[in-house]
């Protein structure tokens, strides 16, 4: 079920929110998990049982590990369920996409599975890995109670598109947690912020993007219109699906970790990674960098360790390799970051912005296309290589037609709004005028993201994929 | 405050969520949208097949969309927000300009058109007789006047008809485009005024040695008439209006629907009231009608290939000929012709717009 649509909207929600704030204390863990594993399976139910199954593996290895801790055992459980999880993954995931690069290095045509991919399985595999790997760690106890680490893997309002939650930072909101009026109203306009930043901004971003494949006149300006629009789009799909978690969430009492921090504003392509993804580049530093030695090692396995990180990073967001090379210009950029051009960044604001969202909109243009070859073909392009006019009427039109909502996203994706907000929140007068205006701000938010709703097609989350 | 904050906050969007949530419970449901001229989604059958599938989450979503409470509100504010707060030139491919509301076509899809006069070549090779003479005439949509001039993509008109033109070069092509102006459009719908295009039925009925009878009177049947556009824009526009044009070959004239095997009138002013009251002119889409001028003091006939433009046409040409045959390819397959008409001693004209020869994916 994606957020922003009709049947969440205006049925799940209503139901899950009044039924959970009607039950008992005690009660509310199971509901909530209940209404998630309806969520899961609303539009795939044969993938429930899989998710079941890898909570199921989860919580006995957890409970294994912790009962042999000390023992070899221990690490032999730990590496079954990390196994088990990963073998998942990579047979619903990468099965066809090894095959295909079997195939297309060997001349071979060895049939493909034509596996599906489970919604939101990325997701909640990394985190039934973390709370294996924390158990073994003694970072957290193994949970005994089933309902309790069901409800962590599977809670809806993350369950699909992140933020990756840590075990070790819900385990004590799964026994108790505070419902109050501020964590409701926080949490409202978290979700409602994020609601509009999907439909009104990435979805509109989008038609942009359909309107550039299918155009016949393509131009250079309508190659880095595309490419601009591209970067925006996955920027507020993503990082509205990450607001909308974590207001449902303070909704319902959990606190999720931020996702996002105004990445588009980063003077390197450190920082960038620091601000994006954050639950995500957090996960790989903790679970993969710093066992592989991190850079406390030998300049070459220091090297090697960041090309591993960079190259599982492509890999996770997508069985292709245009993300694997997307991953790959990721780790050069920060080895040469960290060699020498980090030093030299920090004295230019300015062109230090530009060398990095120069990096990050050639990024996102490997990372939408649909091959390795169809992303050199639109860089070619970009750079005035494609034989294509500077610039046609065509392309004018779209400008004219998007011109707005591509201000409105770059300046939403600054931190210029909320330090205005904060600015005027400060004065008596001003709190005054926002605490009438923000009420109605949601409500009009509300209304246009519904009238979008209903006058839209079907626009699934990016992220989905993942 | 800041509690009181919260709490408005709270309320405000608990009333919206719940409200509208309640208030889409308690309606009922609609089995068709008037302002889009569809069927709307009906509640989807529960079977554990279709649960299992996914098909039932597909089904409700298209039902919750299209049951939504306010609908038309609802998207009337899509189309505000998205034309006057994000400053977009078209929603949904509609657009508004000078007064008038029109569809995108664009780009020109000269395969396309190929495909079409590719099937009108075989039609005349498989069916017309040798004596009949063969005409072709392409009847260039809204944008032609409207969408170059307001800033808008548009086919390249010249292009695409010379393009047409040379796919049927055995036929005698008959030119329109300077008798039309946008003025002989509805503001608010596709298709051309019948009271604004005597001239076309006068320049067509000439090239073809036919004569016309010019004397019509003006029958206003509407100041109501929301065009397809009106509905589909969601924009609040000014109505139409909507008039038929009389003459006794008209009124003597009898009308034949195969489909039905039935007898319907030239005019059915009942659907002034109807989902589409451009349907007024012939009963709208049919796949095969004759009409038959029984007054007629000449033995002409012809026969019209058409897509919809021709239902407010053909009556205009009544007078100067027995017999007119249209023929819309789009619901019948051009391969059982001979079952129901006779091609002897008759003309042939090709009338088409512009919109459908760019999509005659829609021809059979």
């Amino acid at each position: 079920m994606l957020f922003s649509g009709i049947p969440f909207l205006f049925y799940f929600l209503p139901l899950v929110l009044a039924l959970y704030f009607a039950v008992p204390k005690k009660l509310k863990n199971s509901v909530l998990l209940f209404f998630s594993l309806v969520f899961y399976g609303w539009g795939e139910p044969k993938y429930l049982f899989l998710m079941l199954f890898s909570i199921t593996q989860g919580y006995v290895f957890g409970l294994l590990i912790e009962k042999s801790r000390g023992k070899k055992s221990s690490k032999v459980f730990l590496s079954a369920s990390v196994l088990v999880s990963l073998l998942l993954l990579s047979y619903c995931k990468y099965a066809d996409f090894s095959i295909e690069t079997f195939n297309s290095l060997t001349g071979l045509s060895v049939p493909l599975l034509k596996v599906a991919l489970p919604i939101g399985i990325s997701f909640y595999t990394f985190q039934i890995l973390s709370y294996a790997v924390d158990v073994y760690r003694s970072v957290v106890p193994a949970q005994k109670n089933y309902i309790k680490l069901a409800l962590y893997i599977s809670m809806f309002p993350q369950l699909i598109a992140g933020p990756i939650v840590r075990y070790s930072d819900i385990v004590s909101q799964l026994d108790t947690r505070t419902h109050s009026l501020e964590n409701a109203a926080y949490g409202i306009r978290r979700f409602v912020i994020g609601l509009s930043k999907k439909v009104l901004i990435a979805n509109v971003l989008a038609e942009l993007g359909s309107a550039f494949k299918e155009s016949t006149q393509q131009s250079v300006l309508f190659f880095w219109l595309y490419a601009i629009a591209c970067t925006l789009q996955i920027y507020f799909d993503f990082s509205g699906y990450s607001d909308m978690a974590i207001g449902l969430g303070r909704i319902f009492g959990f606190r999720f970790l931020e996702n996002f921090d105004y990445p588009y504003i980063s003077s390197s392509i450190t920082q960038f990674w620091r601000r994006w993804h954050m639950s995500l580049g957090s996960w790989f530093r903790d679970y993969l960098y710093i066992p592989l030695g991190g850079n406390r090692v030998g300049k070459m396995r220091w090297l090697f360790n960041i090309f591993v990180v960079w190259f599982a990073t492509g890999i996770w967001h997508g069985a292709a390799w245009n993300f694997v090379l997307w991953g790959l210009m990721y780790a050069v950029l920060l080895v040469n970051e960290k060699l020498w051009l980090l030093k030299r960044l920090n004295k230019s604001k300015v062109l230090s912005r530009i060398y990095t969202m120069f990096f990050v909109v050639i990024g996102f243009v490997i990372f939408d296309a649909d091959t390795v070859d169809s992303a050199f073909g639109t860089l070619e392009h970009m750079f005035g290589f494609g034989g294509v006019s500077a610039v046609t009427g065509e392309t004018l039109y779209y400008l004219k037609s998007f011109a707005v909502v591509l201000v409105i996203a770059i300046i939403g994706s600054t931190p210029l709004v909320k330090k205005l907000c904060q600015a005027v929140k400060n004065t008596k007068a001003g709190s005054f005028v926002l605490s009438v205006a923000e009420p109605i701000c949601i409500v009009l938010l509300l209304t246009a993201c519904t009238a979008y709703l209903v006058d839209g097609s079907f626009n699934p989350f990016l992220y989905f994929r993942f | 405050m800041k509690n009181k904050s919260n709490l408005f906050v709270v309320l405000t969007a608990a009333v919206f969520l719940f409200g509208l949530t309640i208030f889409g419970i308690l309606s009922p449901d609609k089995e068709f949208s008037v302002s889009e001229r569809r069927p709307l989604a009906a509640f989807p059958k529960i079977t554990a097949e279709k649960v299992f599938s996914g098909r039932f989450s597909e089904e409700f979503e298209k039902y919750s969309l299209d049951n939504f409470p306010l609908r038309d509100g609802f998207r009337r504010v899509k189309a505000l927000a998205s034309y006057c707060v994000f400053g977009q030139k078209d929603n949904n491919g509609l657009y508004y300009a000078d007064g008038y509301l029109s569809k995108l076509e664009y780009p020109e899809d000269l395969d396309s058109v190929k495909k079409a006069t590719d099937r009108f070549l075989e039609i005349v090779e498989t069916y017309a007789d040798e004596e009949s003479k063969v005409y072709f005439s392409v009847i260039p949509d809204k944008n032609y006047f409207l969408a170059e001039k307001n800033g808008y993509p548009a086919i390249n008109y010249d292009k695409f008809i010379a393009y047409a033109k040379e796919g049927m070069s055995s036929a005698e092509y008959i030119d329109i485009t300077d008798l039309l102006e946008l003025d002989d459009y509805y503001r608010t719908d596709s298709h051309w005024r019948q009271e604004r295009i005597t001239d076309v039925a006068e320049r067509l009925a000439e090239k073809m040695g036919a004569k016309l009878d010019s004397e019509y009177a003006v029958n206003k049947l509407s100041s109501d008439f929301y065009g397809v556009y009106s509905g589909q824009s969601a924009l609040p526009v000014r109505p139409d209006e909507l008039y038929c044009l009389e003459i006794e070959a008209i009124k003597n004239s009898t009308v034949y629907d195969a489909e039905t095997d039935s007898s319907i009138t030239v005019y059915n002013k009942e659907n002034v009231f109807g989902k589409d009251p451009y349907e007024v002119f012939l009963h709208g889409s049919k796949s095969l009608l004759k009409i038959e001028n029984p007054n007629s003091v000449t033995d002409k006939k012809l026969i019209v290939f058409r897509d919809s433009f021709a239902n407010s046409l053909a009556p205009l040409l009544i007078s100067g000929y027995s017999e007119i045959t249209l023929v819309d390819i789009r619901y019948i397959s051009p391969k059982l012709l001979e079952r129901f008409m006779d091609f002897e001693g008759r003309d042939i004209l090709f009338l088409y717009s512009t919109g459908v020869l760019n999509n005659s994916i829609t021809i059979k």
